[in-house]
């Protein structure tokens, strides 16, 4: 729209070399250079933090996922993962946080990619409201953020043990509750049911198929 | 006391009783009065856990009215209920605070498991954060079903329980 101050894409680029344009503004980084683009986002007028999640990319395009060829089913159920299908060669866990301007109307991607040690410098100093996000993540996918001040886990249980959102995390978990009369207290004892696959009622043979056969 | 003679002591009474019903009273055996104070004046305590509690509201406010039971204060204290209405899926982290929620409430103490995951984990049945079946942590006399159940199923279950404390005896003996 006429009039509408929109940020400049090539200033922009200038300070930011990765930086790519797909649907949005797509930038991807390591984890060591974080904290030098997020000031660098800073000073550009991403004043806005709308959301910091984390992408687990194990077992990633395997074809367990696939509706049309899978008779299993689809489900994260899987005890051990299929690691050697997957085609995936980056890092095994990207956070990704969106930011906008408010001021300059404008969406800005960034992916982080971690390094093995799950390590990435928190966001809390720069965006405060980095900070629940964060306790998420490292309550879901175990990613570590130095300097935060409270990396306390946020959702899961008392105790849990494991990160339930990672891939290789089973859905069944490892622990169940029940009440225990004799100590009247609630006890945890092993997981006693199986893990089972779901199996969707999916219409394979549909009309897109009558021709080919 | 001799068969004869208990027939002429029951004759009596019942006499005298016509004698009173004749003179407008009415009369009742005082366990069943209470029995029915009781069932019609049942005090649910506030526990939402998820959907179902939306149903439940639904059941308490005007289209449907558990008013009209005797049913409709909901507490926000366990002392002060009779009730443990659990509308919804009962987490592993909820599930000590609904024990002593459960502990906390005076004795002559009703649960209504109201929905699939509380009767026994339904939709989350495998999940690693879900109890499966609140029946696992306290006792339950009526269970609900339903994803989630309608007000009107809600209602109906709470007829059954009122059912339930107003013949006591009867409960006891027809589960025998």
């Amino acid at each position: 729209m006429a009039g509408r101050s929109t940020m400049s894409l090539g200033n922009l680029k200038k300070v930011l070399p990765n930086l790519i344009k797909k649907d949005q503004l797509i930038c991807e980084i390591s984890a060591k250079k974080t904290l030098e683009v997020a000031s660098i986002l800073q000073q550009q007028g991403f004043d806005y933090l709308l959301d910091l999640c984390v992408v687990d990319y194990l077992c990633y395009g395997v074809s367990q996922w696939d509706t049309q060829g899978s008779t299993q089913g689809f489900s994260r159920a899987q005890v051990q993962p299929v690691l050697d299908e997957s085609d995936w060669r980056g890092s095994r866990f990207v956070v990704v946080c969106h930011f906008l301007s408010l001021a300059k109307k404008e969406r800005l991607r960034l992916k982080i990619s971690l390094d093995d040690d799950l390590t990435m410098p928190s966001l809390t100093n720069i965006w405060p409201c980095a900070n629940w996000y964060e306790r998420e993540a490292f309550d879901l996918f175990g990613v570590l953020f130095t300097d935060h001040p409270n990396l306390n886990r946020i959702l899961t249980d008392y105790g849990f043990v494991g990160h339930p959102m990672r891939k290789d995390f089973p859905q069944i978990g490892h622990v169940e509750l029940r009440y225990d009369g004799e100590t009247e207290s609630c006890v945890y004892e092993p997981v006693t049911i199986e893990a089972r696959v779901s199996v969707p009622k999916v219409v394979r043979k549909d009309n897109r198929y009558v021709e080919n056969e | 006391m001799e068969a004869w003679s208990y027939r002429l002591a029951v004759v009596d009474i019942e006499s005298q009783l016509n004698g009173l019903v004749r003179n407008g009273h009415s009369v009742a055996s005082l366990g069943d009065l209470i029995a029915w104070a009781q069932g019609n004046s049942v005090w649910p305590a506030t526990f939402g856990l998820a959907c179902c509690a939306i149903e439940m509201m639904h059941g308490a406010s005007s289209r449907f009215d558990m008013d009209r039971f005797g049913w409709g204060l909901f507490r926000a204290s366990p002392r002060q209920a009779d009730v443990l209405i659990i509308p919804g899926t009962l987490c592993n982290k909820m599930a000590v605070a609904l024990r002593q929620t459960y502990d906390q409430m005076a004795e002559r103490k009703y649960v209504i498991s109201m929905g699939s995951c509380a009767n026994g984990g339904g939709y989350y049945h495998d999940s690693y954060s879900v109890v499966r079946g609140c029946d696992r942590i306290v006792p339950v006399d009526i269970y609900v079903p339903g994803c989630p159940p309608t007000a009107e199923a809600l209602i109906y279950g709470i007829i059954q329980l009122m059912m339930k404390i107003k013949h006591e005896q009867q409960w006891q003996e027809d589960r025998l």
